[in-house]
């Protein structure tokens, strides 16, 4: 507990005291209000008094409970499949040591820096109606109907894996090489030694990227919105019961069944499954050798590799062609004429994207790690639920988000609707809990004997703050800075709801011309963005070096 | 942030005040191509600023309403007359009988003045010429003919619920069928669509692309983004007769600007400001304005008589059917 001496000493650092407020106001005001007033507008059918009866629609109609099975059955079986995907990529990097890796895992963080429906857009330049696979290279003859779930789970299966890869690759990693030897050594077969070994410590990373993609799938929007034909997802049922049908109370409902069982995903996976890991890493020196595979494991996991960037590279390859043909599946000659588009009647959007994602980063990155200063160095009532607060939206579907401002900040004394500053609240919540994990993390690791010898050598806290901490937070605050910027460059799920006539963002022209069958153009529009993104990486990256404190000290040196 | 935000309000309340004799607030729900064409005309010819927010006509609907004690505008100006009959049953609109208005027929302006229409949009089907030739077939002009086997999987159209051209599909086969008779026809022509979209318009484009045969959309739509782009496409219409909306506009009550309000509309009658429709190929309502090219008159097309009243009544209880009946029906 809280000893009086405690709160005293927070009562007697005033601007640390204003922090905290400060932190826990904005918390609750653009995390907490927006996802209640959901919940509350689904208690609320009529406008007043309180009943169940949206939730008693939900479960008896079958358009409603549809949209809810539909959406388990997807997320059950991209996570499977994804996870699958992920593992024998991960395998193949870590384990069985196959060329070109570094080419292997940069193919692999593709889906995670584009925009989240550009590989639906590939699918439908390859496999739709019009599609070059289906309509010019076999003339119709092979039907595929990639509208509905089969193409929606090719589609976000290939989205979402390289978050599977990713947990799965440092997993792997951690595993110590000298168990497997020792199996080895203990005349088990390698087969065996896989799955008496290697697979059951790799198993608390499993069945952790399995609740991560499965919560993707379900919050995905972008690619049902295109690709789902009449399978409805609800995401996208809940976009259309309150953009389409004005019926705000059962998009809100709909929208609490979405968000149910992301939040349990999410908590299982950060609560429940962190403390299970199976820790192998000991600190003692292992130096991590890979047990050399047979030349054939070593040729099968290159060429399955191979095939899943393959395919990867399709599809990329293919919007950037379609970018410059004159009409998808009418007219392929090529032409910059999607371009010169863009950048003339699209400017609007280019201009105002831009500005609003270039105003939400800083302000996200400097909350972000103010939240995880205190939280990871200050003593104070409600540290752990002001963490978990911040850490919300990372569960919370864009859906949920989305609908939540449009409900709560459409009113006095909060009328935010139809400003920038709306969707600029969006991408610093949305995006926060990013910067709050990492900014913890590279906490964690400065050791406080750091600050204090500052202190001790009569620093004051002050300037301890500036000289010690803030450096050595860097290289986490460029990266927060980064991710919100991507992430709201290419966001959609949430600001769908809040977009008006005055601010319009690029990813809702995508769709728009998605949906007008403007194939050509909306390849171009996401290259656009594309090169933007890669610009700002590359900029980052530039700025990380130039500021991170092990850059200066090795300038310092020669 | 949340300073600056004030501070911009109240930059935006200063400026709003300071100007208020010469600026019009307007909410829009046309495209944001189209609304400048009007506005920036109605400006020049009389020197009135207009504020424009674009928004869709239920969001402008709900804003109008959120707004019902503190208005912030004075003028709604397009999007179907539904809508705006509902405002007017919620007593958020001001009545306003325009003087240019007097020629116009009853179904075109509501009878005490609380909206009044502008243009006339008929529901049509968009057929692509290639494959219709390929198929051997004429253009559909029955609500029949969709039905052939030639167009089975061949057919595009939107969700009633997700767009206004759809709904007015659902409902001018309510008024030309009856309801039963209009579901029952509908279970067999969902046998024929190949998929429904989201908004009304997308499947001009997919049939100008030769995805499916036929679209069911505005005449207006399949002009401008199917005839007019050179895609091979016609347009034809239901001899039984065929739906239509009236595009509408209306003074909001207690706004800050009524009589500028009434001045954009009486001006928004002209045949002047009426024949600029013509580069949106929306059929005019004032008879002395030109049409478009490859357009259609009001007369040429058979319409059915329809009851926005009703029709803007019993949306939520017909779409239900319709999802329960027809996209969710065995």
């Amino acid at each position: 507990m809280y000893t009086f001496k405690q709160i005293k000493r927070i009562w007697n650092e005033p601007v640390l005291l204003a922090m905290i407020v400060l932190v826990v106001v904005l918390l609750i005001v653009f995390v907490i209000y927006p996802i209640a007033m959901v919940f509350f507008k689904s208690l609320q059918p009529t406008g007043e008094g309180f009943d169940l009866s949206v939730y008693k629609a939900l479960f008896t109609k079958k358009y409603f409970r549809a949209p809810f099975f539909n959406s388990l059955k997807l997320g059950v079986s991209v996570a499977s499949v994804g996870v699958l995907v992920g593992y024998i990529f991960a395998y193949a990097i870590t384990r069985v040591n196959i060329p070109g890796k570094v080419f292997f895992r940069t193919a692999a963080s593709f889906p995670i820096i584009s925009p989240p429906f550009v590989i639906a857009l590939a699918a439908i330049l390859l496999f739709g109606r019009n599609g070059f696979i289906t309509h010019q290279l076999l003339k119709g003859k092979l039907n595929v109907e990639i509208y509905g779930f089969w193409g929606l789970l090719v589609v976000e299966t290939l989205a979402y894996f390289p978050t599977a890869f990713m947990t799965l690759e440092g997993i792997l990693q951690s595993i110590d090489p000298a168990l497997e030897e020792a199996s080895l050594s203990l005349k088990a077969s390698k087969w065996k030694t896989f799955w008496r070994v290697t697979f059951p410590l790799s198993m608390p990373g499993i069945l952790a990227s399995w609740l991560l993609v499965f919560s993707q799938s379900m919050a995905d929007f972008g690619n049902p919105l295109i690709l789902s034909g009449n399978y409805h997802v609800l995401s996208v049922a809940a976009y259309l019961e309150i953009t389409g049908s004005y019926r705000i109370p059962y998009g809100s409902g709909l929208a609490i069944l979405l968000l149910i069982p992301t939040l349990i995903a999410f908590f299982v996976q950060r609560y429940w499954l962190s403390r299970k890991s199976y820790i192998t890493v000991t600190g003692k020196p292992s130096a991590m050798r890979i047990l050399e595979p047979t030349k054939w494991v070593k040729a099968i996991f290159t060429l399955v590799s191979a095939f899943l960037v393959g395919i990867i590279f399709l599809f990329y390859g293919t919007v950037f062609y379609g970018s410059f043909t004159k009409l998808w599946g009418v007219d392929h000659s090529l032409t910059l004429d999607n371009y010169r588009y863009v950048f003339d009647i699209g400017s609007e959007y280019l201009k105002d994207t831009l500005f609003l994602a270039t105003i939400a980063t800083p302000f996200s990155g400097v909350l972000g790690m103010i939240t995880a200063y205190l939280v990871a160095r200050k003593e104070f009532p409600g540290r752990r639920v002001v963490e978990a607060l911040s850490l919300l939206t990372f569960a919370v579907p864009g859906t949920v988000v989305g609908i939540g401002y449009l409900l709560a900040f459409n009113q006095r004394p909060l009328m935010l609707t139809g400003t920038a500053l709306i969707i600029i609240l969006v991408f610093v919540f949305r995006y926060l809990p990013v910067g709050v994990q990492n900014g913890v993390a590279a906490l964690y690791q400065i050791d406080p004997a750091i600050e204090e010898a500052s202190l001790d050598l009569g620093a004051s806290s002050y300037r301890t703050f500036w000289k010690i901490t803030m450096p050595l937070m860097m290289p986490a605050f460029f990266a927060a800075l980064f991710y919100t910027f991507v992430k709201s460059m290419t966001a959609i799920s949430a600001v769908i709801f809040v977009v008006s006539g005055k601010w319009q963002l690029i990813t809702v022209a995508i769709l728009g011309s998605v949906e007008n069958s403007d194939l050509a153009q909306a390849a171009a529009f996401s290259y656009v963005l594309i090169g933007f993104v890669v610009i700002a990486m590359f900029l980052l990256r530039w700025i990380t070096n130039l500021f991170s404190y092990q850059e200066r000290i090795r300038r310092a040196r020669a | 942030m949340k300073k600056l935000g004030f501070v911009v309000l109240v930059l935006a309340l200063l400026a709003s005040t300071a100007y208020a004799a010469q600026v019009l607030h307007m909410y829009t729900a046309l495209d944001g191509n189209e609304w400048p064409i009007y506005v920036r005309a109605f400006e020049k010819a009389t020197g009135i600023k207009v504020e424009v927010v674009r928004m869709s006509s239920g969001e402008v609907l709900a804003r109008v309403e959120a707004e019902a004690k503190n208005p912030q505008a004075s003028i709604w100006f397009g999007g179907p007359a539904v809508d705006q009959i509902a405002a007017k049953k919620k007593g958020l609109l001001e009545p306003y009988k325009s003087p240019n208005a007097w020629s116009m027929p009853l179904a075109f302006k509501d009878p005490d003045g609380y909206w009044t229409g502008f243009y006339f949009g008929a529901i049509g089907f968009a057929s692509n010429t290639e494959q219709l030739k390929e198929l051997g077939v004429e253009p559909p002009t029955s609500w029949y003919d969709l039905l052939k086997p030639e167009f089975k999987g061949r057919i595009s159209l939107a969700y009633p619920y997700t767009s206004g051209t759809a709904y007015t599909v659902l409902a001018s086969l309510v008024a030309l069928m009856g309801e039963d008779e209009a579901f029952e026809y509908w279970k067999k022509l969902h046998k024929q669509i190949h998929h429904y979209n989201k908004s009304g318009s997308a499947c001009v484009t997919q049939v100008g692309l030769g995805e499916v045969t036929v679209g069911i959309a505005f005449a207006h739509d399949v002009i401008k983004k199917g005839i007019s782009k050179g895609y091979p496409v016609t347009l034809s219409f239901p001899k039984e007769g065929t739906g239509y909306e009236v595009g509408a506009m209306s003074i909001i009550k207690g706004g800050p600007e009524p009589e500028l309000a009434k001045k954009f509309i009486d001006w928004m009658l002209t045949a002047e400001a009426q024949n600029l429709m013509k580069q949106w190929y929306r059929i005019p309502l004032n008879p002395d304005a030109e049409v478009a090219e490859g357009s259609v008159k009001m007369g040429d097309v058979k319409v059915v008589p329809m009851d926005f009243d009703y029709f803007g009544r019993e949306k939520d209880r017909l779409i239900e059917r319709w999802k329960n009946e027809i996209e969710y029906g065995s």
